[in-house]
């Protein structure tokens, strides 16, 4: 594209990983200049965070191959990709509290004579790595007295001084407050200096605008440009690369929508939330969509009741939001995000775990009644079309989709008059999306009400009568759903682009 | 909390107040302590019970004497901290300890020279500790269970070896211990104490060392800190575990040979015990239970403290009341450790 033509540090070509019934990254080339801040974009579900794992040797790729430096590249684990010269930060800090900062620097890499540690110019090379990333941090300080930003640094520090040529860092800021984040920045700079490559992945438009030298676009799992980011015209034509036209429209305006309030939720507070308010009507299906960190999980949270946030909750005319017991008791149920350690219990029956949240209505006078229990699990297998072969099943057994029906049979046999569906669709296969979708839909026609937090615009888009937009931890625009909206601008407000002009 | 210029050098950027007085308490806290229970017990004047006929605790053969008693727990103390350091539990060190003993004075009685008896009862421990190692750390069972129980078989091995009839392995018979077994433990070699408590100041030296200038102590850190960066940084967890099990049951059968040359027989419920008498110790020394964080000295220091206040206490209260105030020991270390942990993350 330039004059000079230095070789690519990485340089992926024809990269293909498949899982059965899906290509999650398709034939996928590009490459890495040396020395560069590399950005890789996309929505959720567009095959970032697999192409990253074959990167770090999490994952075999199907077919394709990678070169770093000019000369093949074929981890088959996480210390294959270090002893290339790839190192990876991840959102998950890992890095040894009890330990000084210049142990953590060392660690692994120490020089010793019969298992004694010596001193080496090891110890000056990583303390003088530190000083030029972040003087402030004290090496022999102890990494349990720094902040998260500052241990980031700490890790940061590490993989430059193990002599990785390149850095992945996923969605750095996730956790980072303003401040700290232009620190990140400032290092990551530093370390562009000192000709390391960094390739950062993030769904924030803006860091990517500030930071970048190049960026790549990924949409369902295909490549579709890279780009210097001085030859992008601006957010706009980020976002069409990353949507394309492709959203489709398949939401049909319901009849069955009530103008009944049911919940009405004022000024939500907490760490993460800032002044959060809405109300959803009977029969109502709303939609939360916000990007990873912009505070769905915490809504629906507040709303069950599993952490407490300032601000008030009424349901049905009472104050709820104190305890799960007490939202079950009142009448809303949660499908968390994290199915496997959170909604199911995994080594019981599929009949034990429908009843569980309902042991009640089950029982009289202490006594539990088996066969009204397996008539129920019976109803709802049939009901929510459950694939399996007996209701004796172990849930662990079922597949993705099965799984998450048996904890939206669980919420409905609690008699719940809201349900709160975090990302209910992650993790299931195409068909068994569908299927949800319509038992979504039909609960909602039956006049339950539904929230689904969600971080798939299509999701949204597809079953949500209305949606509320999210950027760090607030409400930025409500949308009315139907044939007008636009996603372009949807995807501008959720990544930080101002609520102006939605609709 | 973060408030640094770019310009300030060589300053650790969030350290409060808090946060240094609960490194303080937890680096210094058991010094205090140790000089607390000496002051106490020296004027709570233990000549009114006419137990020791040794006159103050202060006296100098009552000194040595809880010395002499305590070189089994002191020769644990070091190795269990390490192994605790690592985030791992060995409960098995009481029949560890309690075999040893009946290994050593089985070859003692039968007329094995010292040194080779000596070093056939390590090679034991170094066993014993192997299987623990094994369990836990190749075959990745819960460290609680594995060695729950190895405390089962080898006490139950223990019992087989004393078999005919009588508790313990001791003279009678025909066969008697050679004079050196009982010297080992109860014979001053130097400032009035016996070579069993040496060894055991010995084994703390080394394990001080090792705690502070090898890659094993290093390592045992980070293991117990965060596993998954240890691993991810290259280091084989599985072996270091697998040492620190190994080095355990050495000082198991160290502490083995202490007792049984103290009590001048092979006890096979000698160990009994052992296990949360060194937990004690440990936490009381303000090693972290969920890893990481924990010296070698302070679990000595914490031995010394336990052992004061058990020989203190059999003057006091009578001895069925030990295991309760054992008990009421270990849950105040334990809160009062959960306490720190709690303050240091906090701040």
């Amino acid at each position: 594209m330039t004059g000079q033509q230095p070789s690519p540090v990485l340089a992926v070509d024809g990269l293909t990983k498949d899982y059965p019934g899906v290509r999650a990254v398709d034939n996928v080339s590009f490459s890495v200049e040396q020395s560069t801040v590399h950005c890789l974009v996309g929505e959720n579900g567009a095959g970032k965070s697999t192409l990253v794992k074959m990167l770090t040797g999490a994952l075999r790729p199907t077919s394709g191959s990678m070169r770093v430096g000019g000369s093949p590249y074929e981890p088959s684990n996480p210390s294959d990709a270090r002893a290339g010269g790839i190192a990876t930060l991840f959102q998950e800090l890992h890095v040894v509290d009890e330990l000084t900062v210049q142990e953590n620097l060392t660690l692994g890499m120490e020089r010793s004579r019969f298992g004694f540690l010596v001193k080496s110019d090891l110890d000056d090379r990583v303390v003088r790595t530190l000083a030029a990333i972040e003087p402030s941090i004290d090496p022999s300080a102890r990494v349990s007295t720094l902040s998260v930003a500052q241990k980031q640094i700490v890790e940061i520090a590490r993989a430059a001084s193990s002599g990785a040529s390149v850095i992945i860092m996923d969605e750095p800021t996730a956790a980072l407050s303003e401040r700290e984040v232009e620190r990140l920045f400032a290092v990551i700079r530093r370390l562009r200096e000192a000709d390391v490559t960094v390739i950062y992945i993030s769904h924030k438009l803006d860091e990517i605008f500030k930071l970048g030298d190049a960026v790549t676009v990924l949409r369902d799992g295909k490549h579709i440009a890279t780009k210097k980011l001085s030859e992008v015209a601006g957010r706009a034509e980020l976002i069409e690369m990353m949507i394309g036209r492709s959203v489709l429209q398949t939401y049909a305006p319901r009849s069955t929508v009530t103008d009944e309030t049911v919940l009405a939720a004022e000024g939500l507070t907490s760490e993460l939330l800032k002044d959060v308010s809405f109300h959803i009507n009977r029969g109502e299906i709303v939609g939360f969509y916000g990007l990873v960190g912009a505070g769905k999980t915490e809504i629906a949270r507040a709303l069950f009741g599993a952490d407490r946030v300032s601000g008030s909750i009424r349901f049905k005319g009472q104050s709820v939001g104190r305890s799960p017991k007490g939202a079950i008791a009142s009448g809303i149920a949660l499908v968390p995000e994290e199915r496997r350690t959170q909604g199911l219990f995994t080594s019981l029956s599929i009949r034990r775990n429908i009843s569980v949240m309902n042991t009640r209505r089950l029982s009289s006078g202490g006594v539990f009644r088996s066969s009204d229990e397996r008539a129920a699990a019976v109803e709802y297998v049939q009901k929510l079309s459950i694939a399996t072969d007996s209701i004796e099943k172990y849930a662990e057994k079922l597949s993705g989709g099965n799984q998450q029906k048996v904890v939206l049979a669980k919420c409905l046999f609690a008699d719940a008059d809201l349900l709160l569906l975090d990302e209910p669709t992650r993790g299931v296969d195409v068909g068994a999306k569908t299927e949800i979708y319509d038992i979504i839909r039909q609960l909602a026609d039956a006049g339950t009400s539904v929230a689904v937090f969600s971080s798939e615009l299509e999701e949204v888009l597809g079953i949500c009568d209305r949606i509320f937009l999210l950027f760090s931890g607030s409400v930025q625009a409500e949308v009315t759903n139907g044939p007008d909206v636009d996603p372009a601008s949807i995807l501008n407000v959720v990544t930080g682009g101002g609520a102006h002009a939605v609709q | 909390m973060t408030v640094m210029s770019h310009i300030s050098v060589q300053h650790p950027a969030s350290t409060t107040r808090g946060d240094h007085v609960a490194r303080f308490l937890r680096n210094y806290y058991i010094y205090f302590v140790l000089v607390a229970v000496v002051v106490v017990l020296s004027v709570a004047n233990l000549d009114r019970f006419d137990l020791f006929e040794r006159g103050n605790f202060l006296n100098p053969s009552n000194i040595i004497n809880i010395l002499r008693v305590s070189a089994p727990l002191l020769t644990l103390a070091g190795a269990f901290t390490l192994l605790m350091v690592s985030g791992y539990i060995d409960l098995s060190v009481g029949s560890a300890m309690s075999l040893s003993a009946v290994v050593y004075a089985l070859l003692a009685i039968n007329g094995v020279p010292f040194l080779a008896a000596f070093g056939i009862t390590i090679l034991v421990g170094v066993g014993l500790g192997a299987i623990n190692g094994f369990l836990v750390a190749r075959l990745k069972i819960t460290p609680v269970i594995a060695t729950l129980i190895t405390l089962s078989l080898y006490k139950g091995v223990a019992l087989l070896l004393v078999q005919d009839g009588v508790s313990a392995i001791k003279s009678g018979g025909g066969l008697s211990m050679p004079g050196w077994f009982n010297s080992y433990g109860r014979e001053g070699v130097l400032v009035g104490l016996p070579m069993a408590f040496w060894v055991a100041v010995l084994v703390t030296i080394v394990l001080v060392i090792a705690q502070d200038r090898t890659l094993l102590g290093k390592y045992a850190a980070a293991t117990g800190g965060n596993p998954t960066a240890a691993k991810l940084s290259g280091i084989n967890t599985t072996r270091i575990v697998f040492l620190l099990y190994v080095i355990v049951g050495v000082s198991a059968a160290l502490a083995g040979i202490a007792r049984s040359s103290f009590m001048s027989l092979g006890d096979p419920l000698s160990g009994d015990g052992m296990e949360l008498s060194a937990i004690l110790v440990v936490l009381l020394g303000g090693t972290a239970f969920s890893g990481g964080e924990g010296r070698v000295l302070r679990s000595f220091v914490g031995a010394l403290i336990i052992m004061a206040l058990t020989v203190g206490m059999l003057t006091l209260v009578p001895a069925y009341y030990q295991t309760l105030v054992l008990g009421s020991a270990l849950l105040a270390a334990a809160a009062s450790n959960h306490l720190i942990s709690r303050k240091e993350k906090a701040s």
